[in-house]
């Protein structure tokens, strides 16, 4: 069962990522877009434009204006499922010495990384529990859900729940080499067993794929999606100049024109 | 739901109904071929997290509580056939992921639901990815059409379009009658000539009114005449397209839109025009300004602005003499969906009004934020069901209009700039005992003028 998990279902779930993402992407690459559906803001310069996308993908913009409540959990959600995924790759790759290349020492380095997986691990548990709250207990989000919607939640808050897990209770932790070494046997395809003894992580890593397997066909390419339906929208768009042809109003108001005492409509 | 065209209106604008034992499989065909051809709609219908942030941002479901009208549910309608039939994760795993077969009680209820959104395009608005579930609608209300279904106030428009070019079904006749009785008004009221030429050739500009002006909005035909005279234009109106907006946008953006669209550019060419100017209309200034250089089969060799911005750059260069104080009447402002979503005009609005009013009061939420009338995309059904959902539509349009306090005595305006909007409006403020009439802007810019 680990032999499977560990060592044949990472091909699996690496191929159905990449050709899943590529089909969908390709499938929106091939509609094409028809009509000019400007939105507002109106950007005039590319940069306003740059804006418009940094404000909604840094700060959560349109959510923070018209859905706080909202905001309150699914911007530090964001923010720290983007530090933990982060963390992943160069805390794996780096040892968790990554802060060496920011002037820290090795030890001060392997402090930060784990305090801020740590901690961001928390607050990414904290923003998931406080989504599916709303998803069960506010009306309006409970009555725009479909039952994959809650499915995907407890996913995510189980993958995030055994990380934490292996974060916060030492005799299951998992440190930075062994995992790094596994992975490194699986690139260069010839998977090796991984560390034995802690069912909790290969539960994680398990979760883990299956949610990497199924991205492609869930609602979570919005991550692409959401350059997409911005890119068809946010452009630039320039007005004709307004002015019309051939018209002197100062001449016109001069001669009295519409007035009954100099006559009807004049022609210019 | 409103009412429906019968077979005979439907063939009159040339669609053969789809009988019923064959609706499903023809609706699927017609949702393969959007779905190809519009990347708007795959996005809408792949991208969304089901966040609910519409929610409550749509004033159709905060006035009727209708679980439908959630703008992300009214897609869904559509996103859970789209799902079952064009996905893998609908088709293996169904009612999990929100998946469901078609039939014909969903197709009804694509025709209730559909025709129960304004295409203001809020919900885009404020979407975290901008997803347009207008867009959704009018592709849905595209397929209804292919398959028959259309409420007979569009379909009868849709024939009035082919036969005269406008909306309200107005021969060449009937628009000089007017225009003539139109000129004996202003005379009368404001003591100046303005003559209103029709198809005159050589002009330097066209003007293209609402033919709804002709009918209920006589004050916007007469601002309009007054501004062009009083800025000395040589100008006309056309009779063959004497139409601002367009109802093709509405149900049919490909015949029926189309057919207005080569009416224009035939006129323009024909009375050899150097540039077009637009009417009140936000729909339909939607559609020309942006659906129309995708759309036409010629080259556009004018120029097209609205009225609104030429007035603005005319009040911006101090060449229009205007008395503020002349309206002695509170005034606020309703930015049409079309004007300040669609077509950035938020700032020229208001240009404008502050030139005509003294007493000019903003409504909250306003500009890129403000609510639709509830009249949006023509929802503007007299049958008592779709009355009656109107007044649920406008209900938060009331409470703003009620915040600004222009109604409090009785005598307050409210500036609509929007033909669609002034017949949602003139009914519903009455409904709601809002104590305001109802205007547009150009209205407002006859009535300041200061002619010596």
């Amino acid at each position: 069962m680990t032999y499977f998990i560990a060592q044949i279902l990472p091909y699996i779930t690496v191929t159905v990522f990449i050709i899943g993402v590529i089909y969908r992407l390709w499938r929106w690459a091939a509609s094409r877009i028809v009509h000019n559906i400007t939105l507002s803001p109106f950007p005039q310069t590319k940069t306003e434009v740059a804006a418009i996308y940094l404000r909604e993908i840094v700060l959560f913009n349109n959510v923070f204006k018209f859905d706080r409540p909202l905001w309150v959990g699914a911007w530090p959600m964001h923010i720290a499922l983007l530090n933990v995924i982060g963390g992943h790759v160069v805390g794996f790759y780096f040892l968790g010495k990554q802060f060496v290349y920011l002037g820290a020492s090795e030890a001060l380095s392997t402090y930060l990384s784990n305090l801020l997986g740590t901690v961001f691990g928390i607050i990414l548990l904290a923003g998931l529990l406080y989504l599916l709250y709303r998803r069960i207990a506010i009306d309006k989000v409970r009555q725009v859900s479909n039952p994959s919607d809650y499915l995907m939640l407890l996913l995510l808050i189980s993958i995030v729940s055994l990380g934490n897990f292996m974060r916060l209770v030492p005799e299951y932790g998992m440190h930075y080499e062994p995992v790094r070494e596994y992975f490194t046997t699986l690139i260069l395809f010839q998977p090796a067993a991984i560390p034995e003894g802690n069912p909790f992580f290969i539960l994680h890593l398990l979760l883990a794929q299956i949610l990497i397997m199924i991205l492609p066909f869930s609602k979570l390419m919005h991550l692409f999606g959401m350059f997409g339906m911005r890119w068809i929208e946010n452009r630039i768009y320039k007005e004709p100049a307004p002015g019309l042809p051939n018209v002197d109003v100062a001449a016109a108001r001069a001669r009295g024109t519409g007035l009954p005492s100099a006559g009807s409509t004049d022609v210019a | 739901m409103p009412v429906k065209a019968t077979a005979e209106d439907m063939r009159r604008i040339h669609i053969e109904p789809v009988p019923d034992d064959q609706k499903v499989e023809k609706a699927i065909q017609y949702l393969d071929e959007m779905r190809k051809k519009f990347r708007s709609f795959v996005l809408a219908m792949e991208s969304c997290v089901k966040c609910g942030l519409c929610a409550e941002n749509c004033h159709t479901y905060l006035g009727t509580r209708d679980p439908n009208n959630i703008p992300t549910n009214r897609a869904e309608l559509i996103r859970k056939i789209y799902r079952r039939y064009f996905t893998l994760e609908g088709r293996w795993f169904g009612k999990l992921v929100g998946a469901e077969d078609l039939n014909l009680d969903i197709i009804e209820q694509w025709y209730s639901y559909f025709y129960q959104c304004n295409e203001c395009r809020r919900c885009a608005h404020v979407c975290p990815f901008g997803i347009d579930t207008c867009e959704v609608t009018m592709i849905g209300r595209q397929i209804l059409h292919w398959l028959g279904i259309v409420p007979k106030l569009h379909a009868d428009v849709g024939a009035a379009m082919e036969r005269t070019g406008n909306h309200t079904g107005l021969t060449k006749p009937a628009i000089v009658d007017t225009l003539e009785f139109l000129s004996e008004e202003i005379k009368d009221e404001f003591g100046v000539d303005v003559e209103f030429p029709v198809d005159k050739e050589g002009a330097d500009i066209m003007y293209v009114p609402s033919s709804a002006d002709f009918l209920l909005n006589p004050y916007t035909l007469m601002g309009a005449g007054m501004f062009f005279t009083y800025i000395g234009a040589n100008w006309t109106i056309p009779s063959t397209i004497t139409e601002a907006g367009n109802f093709g946008l509405l149900f049919d953006q490909q015949h029926t839109m189309r057919h207005n669209f080569t009416r224009l550019l035939h006129a323009a060419q024909k009375l050899g025009v150097k540039k077009i100017v637009w009417g009140e209309c936000g729909h339909g200034w939607r559609a020309w300004k942006m659906y129309l250089p995708g759309m036409a089969d010629l080259p556009i060799r004018w120029p097209i602005t609205h009225i609104h911005d030429e007035v603005a750059y005319y009040i911006r260069t101090n060449q229009l003499k205007l008395d503020p104080n002349k309206i002695g009447r509170p005034v606020t402002l309703h930015d049409p969906c079309n004007y300040v979503r669609a077509c950035g005009m938020a700032e020229t609005l208001r240009t404008v009004i502050r030139a005509c009013v003294a007493d000019f009061r903003e409504m909250y939420p306003n500009k890129e934020n403000n609510f639709c009338c509830g009249g949006g995309s023509a929802i503007l059904f007299d049958d008592p069901e779709m009355y009656q959902l109107r007044i649920k539509f406008s209900q938060k349009k009331a409470e703003q209009v009620r915040a600004t306090g222009v109604g409090r005595d009785g005598n307050g305006i409210l500036c609509a700039p929007c033909s669609i909007c002034k017949a949602q409006l003139y009914p519903m403020v009455e409904e709601h005992q809002l104590g305001v009439e109802v205007k547009g802007l150009i209205d407002l810019v006859g009535m300041a003028l200061v002619w010596k």
